[in-house]
């Protein structure tokens, strides 16, 4: 395939291209989904192909097949050429890419147990185990919908450019993703949708534990639908926010808006711009605990990969520190148009997207606090541990978060279970309500969209639990 | 190989390795996307792909895969992977064959000079959208064009078998005056001629205009106009629920109780895979069955759900040809008229909101409906019917359910709306709505 790759290129910097790239992208996946204890269906999807990028009098373009064979390889990068050169100078974005050393490696993750060792059989009955589970505690409520899915895929990459970079690398990954609708009559629904995933061999979902894990959901689900009451939102009170709430903020409200494109309003047509602009670079926007880390190196992390989609080496890059707006999310167009160079944040779904700018392991780095001394210093407030309902706006400044298990605190102990909570708050509203963070960091999985065409990618989101000061709830009556 | 031949061996090969059910749907895809921002063009991008689906079905097991190997002997492989896949899964309790063929499949013309349109064309058509903005007063242009064209050949054992083309172009604009101040136009078509990039470009512009100097209002409820396209958005979430799959799963505020009283009698919102403009109108299903015009809410209530075959026998009725051969799913939403005209509509509102867009429809519970979504690009207060100032960080957090029985008027002049937010193809009016709760950030 290296042979196609390097043809690909060549024949593009013979027509004029003063940069090319080309990724040759294999992704081999499957499924199997448990509909309330009937099996719906056995999946395995393969995509394999080649995806070319160009830039050529400062016009990018873009391009890709699955047809791999020379003709028509060369058909998508003269596409490719014509495209670029069909841009007229008066509309044409002046491109360029950040000098980025070239780079020829090979890097892999090794699973202890390949994903694809267990037949579907078997991973039926885990399902069959874990909807028998997911039963076995609906005492006095039922759970009417249940849905289970348990996934595994392959990626396999060959990334080359005109540069001289030649990365190969491979990533398993499972996921297991859970949708539950509990039901009381009197009391209506409580609904959990969430996922687990994981860069890992098949060890992943045994380590998971996953009856243990869905009898707890559906346990409180239950508990939801028996316990839980309305929170009077004018009350002023504490907030402390689950590492699973704390992850989706630092993903949407940090991660998104740091991205250097939104910033600098190429995704302003979908995805939207950002509240933060280049100016803001040093300013604070959160309290001196906040510190929120993007690092797509974690080892294990649904996100994972060590160099990006435009082969650049990947690290942790800190983009709150210390309360500080401090390094913004780069590919290498963004850097070079600031003058840096680039972090790595370029991902593409598949051989048939461009890469763009994108998070991989998004949390707030943990602080020295217990969940217990979090908690004995609030004398009137709640805990939201999780949520369902979620959205922000596309400048990424007024968020939303309706929490699913929640608890009064009164004088430094969980009361009773609150329902749906909701934060609704702006980004530095939040973040300098932050006085305590955690320790306990965690994360979760999820599938991260952006892009045109939509382009989902695993990331993880995380945190440990943080406590806000001084808030209200949100919603109607707030 | 071209693609007929191409199926009718994918359906041949997996029937001798003993499947009792087989469908195969090969897509041959070209597509082309011009993006731009910052009033310049960022990237052109295009595709050919040629992917094979095949379903296949034995003892009562059911797998589904999705390939692009142009190789018969690597495609042989992947059917016997699918069949092994197949044999060591567990079988199906509601188990469906595929319905028995041959069907009569409606032959569409479409438009031969769209489908030759050359890159130069779409880039020109983007700079005429960017220039038409601008020449309105914008002052910072974004927006994506797309054009697609799939052709689409579907082979069943069930003696199923047809050929057909879709195709559309498509872009969205979004214009800006300040950061704050932004609106969003669309045209969205399935032939040139009624393909219109300036006067997205223009509306864009106008709206952004009418956005500069936004205020900050009360959280509350408010009765509320939505243009077409937030409404398209809010359809495309009432007919996800519509799906019978979605339905069975609990992902849905509709239950399957035909005949009740789920909207407004004013709300008429119909699945059709068969209107000539529609851009995403096909002859068949993924299971061979004709597409057709289904009511789905009739004067307010509920006269079908969307089905394949699988969930029209657990369902007790008949498939709409939906399929989806795991989900049903729909194929242009159609929003039936009403009788008032778009200035009617403002003056009836009188006093309360006027929201031209949103994104970022997230449930809290798909059962009871319960959501929020937020508006972006215009929003405007309304004082006797017209617009009384430009209005920013809103939330329309309700109910869906609520917002569909709320339904007070509907336009009489319709529009066709898709964008990243907008997955199915929507003709829809404007809709003046009831008591619509409004959020905003405590803090």
């Amino acid at each position: 395939m290296e042979d196609l790759a390097n043809f690909a290129i060549e024949h593009a910097l013979s027509n004029g291209a003063k940069y090319a790239e080309a990724r040759i992208q294999r992704d081999n996946g499957s499924a199997v989904m448990l509909k309330n204890g009937n099996p719906e269906v056995s999946s395995f999807v393969k995509k394999h192909g080649i995806g070319v990028r160009v830039l050529l009098n400062g016009a990018m373009s873009f391009a890709s097949t699955n047809i791999l064979d020379r003709e028509h390889v060369s058909e998508i990068v003269s596409e490719a050429i014509s495209m670029a050169k069909s841009i007229g100078s008066k509309y044409r974005k002046d491109i360029s890419f950040s000098h980025e050393k070239a780079v020829i490696d090979n890097w892999q993750v090794n699973p202890k147990e390949k994903v694809d060792s267990i037949d579907f059989g078997e991973r039926f009955d885990i399902l069959f185990e874990i909807e028998k589970a997911t039963n076995s505690c609906c005492s006095d409520f039922k759970i009417p919908n249940r849905l289970f899915i348990l996934e595994i895929e392959e990626t396999e990459k060959l990334y080359a450019n005109s540069e001289g970079s030649r990365i190969r690398s491979k990533v398993p990954r499972n996921s297991f993703t859970y949708i539950l609708t509990a039901f009381k009559s009197g009391k209506g629904t409580a609904q959990r949708i969430n996922q687990k995933g994981e860069s890992r061999g098949w060890e992943a979902t045994k380590d998971w534990k996953l009856n243990e894990f869905i009898i707890d959901e559906a346990k409180t689900l239950g508990k939801i639908l028996n316990e839980a009451k309305t929170f009077p939102a004018e009350k002023k009170i504490d907030i402390l926010l689950g590492s699973e709430v704390v992850g989706i903020i630092c993903h949407e409200s940090c991660g998104h808006p740091f991205e250097a494109d939104r910033i600098m309003g190429r995704e302003a047509a979908e995805a939207g711009e950002s509240f933060i602009n280049l100016e803001m670079k040093g300013k604070t926007i959160g309290t001196k605990v906040v510190t929120v880390v993007d690092d797509p190196t974690l080892p294990n992390s649904y996100g994972f990969y060590l160099y990006d989609d435009e082969g650049v080496k990947a690290g942790r890059r800190e983009l709150i520190k210390n309360g500080e707006i401090n390094s913004f999310l780069h590919n290498r167009q963004t850097a070079s148009e600031l003058r840096v160079r680039s972090n790595g944040s370029a991902r593409s779904e598949a051989y048939d997207k461009e890469p763009i700018i994108r998070m991989a392991n998004t949390f707030m780095d943990p602080g020295d606090y217990k969940f217990e001394e979090l908690l004995e210093e609030v004398s009137n407030g709640i805990f939201i541990k999780n949520f369902m309902e979620w959205n922000i706006d596309d400048k990424r400044f007024n968020q939303r978060y309706v929490g699913l298990e929640a608890y009064e605190i009164k004088n430094g102990k969980l009361g009773d279970m609150i329902r749906n909570p909701v934060l609704e708050i702006t980004t530095p509203g939040l973040y300098k309500s932050v006085d305590a963070v955690g320790k306990d960091l965690l994360f979760n999985a999820a599938i991260c969209g952006k892009g045109d065409p939509a382009q989902g990618v695993p990331v993880w989101t995380g945190g440990p639990s943080i406590r806000l000061r001084n808030l209200r709830l949100g919603g109607l009556s707030g | 190989m071209n693609h007929e031949k191409l199926a009718k061996l994918i359906v041949e090969e997996a029937i001798k390795r003993g499947v009792e059910d087989v469908a195969v749907l090969n897509s041959l895809e070209k597509s082309r996307m011009v993006r731009f921002s910052n009033n310049e063009i960022t990237v052109v991008k295009s595709w050919k792909n040629l992917v094979t689906n095949l379903m296949i079905g034995k003892k009562n097991r059911v797998a589904v895969s999705s390939f692009s190997e142009i190789s018969f002997d690597k495609i042989k492989n992947n059917i016997q992977d699918l069949v092994k896949i197949a044999e060591s899964s567990k079988p199906k309790q509601d188990y469906v064959s595929l319905p028995t063929g041959p069907f009569k499949y409606e032959s569409k013309q479409i438009d031969e000079n769209l489908s030759s349109i050359s890159v130069s064309e779409l880039i020109n058509y983007s700079q005429r959208a960017i220039e038409s903005a601008l020449d309105e007063g914008a002052k910072r242009v974004a927006g994506t064009l797309i054009f697609n064209h799939d052709d689409i050949v579907l082979s069943t054992s069930s003696k199923s078998f047809g050929r057909d083309r879709t195709q559309s172009l498509e872009i969205f604009v979004r214009s800006f005056i300040t950061k704050e101040a932004s609106g969003q136009g669309i045209s969205c078509s399935t032939n040139k001629k009624d393909f219109n990039p300036d006067s997205a470009g223009l509306e864009s512009a106008k709206i952004a205009k009418m956005a500069k100097n936004p205020k900050i209002i009360s959280s509350g409820r408010y009765d509320v106009v939505f243009g077409p396209n937030i409404f398209a958005n809010l359809m495309n979430n009432v007919m996800d629920a519509a799906s019978a799959f979605n339905v069975d799963a609990g992902l849905s505020f509709l239950n399957d109780e035909i005949g009740s009283e789920v909207a407004s009698s004013l709300l008429t919102i119909i699945d059709d895979g068969t209107i000539v403009d529609g851009p995403n109108s096909r002859a068949f299903d993924d299971e061979g069955i004709p597409t057709k015009r289904t009511e789905v809410i009739e004067d307010g209530k509920l006269k079908s759900l969307l089905h394949n075959s699988t969930t029209a026998k657990k369902f007790n009725t008949s498939s709409t040809g939906n399929a989806g051969w795991i989900a049903p799913s729909d194929w242009n939403i159609i929003i039936k008229e009403g009788s008032c005209s778009e200035n009617e509509i403002f003056e009836k509102l009188g006093k309360g909101l006027y929201i031209t867009n949103n994104w970022y429809t997230r449930f809290q519970d798909y059962k009871n409906g319960d959501f929020s979504t937020v508006p972006r690009d215009g929003i405007f207060e309304i004082k006797n019917g017209k617009i009384a100032s430009s209005v920013k960080n809103i939330r329309i957090s309700d109910n869906m359910l609520r917002i569909i029985r709320n339904i007070k008027e509907i336009s009489d002049r319709r529009y066709w709306v898709r964008w990243w937010e907008v997955s199915t193809p929507t003709l829809t009016p404007y809709a003046l709505v009831e008591k619509v709760g409004i959020t905003k950030s405590v803090f």
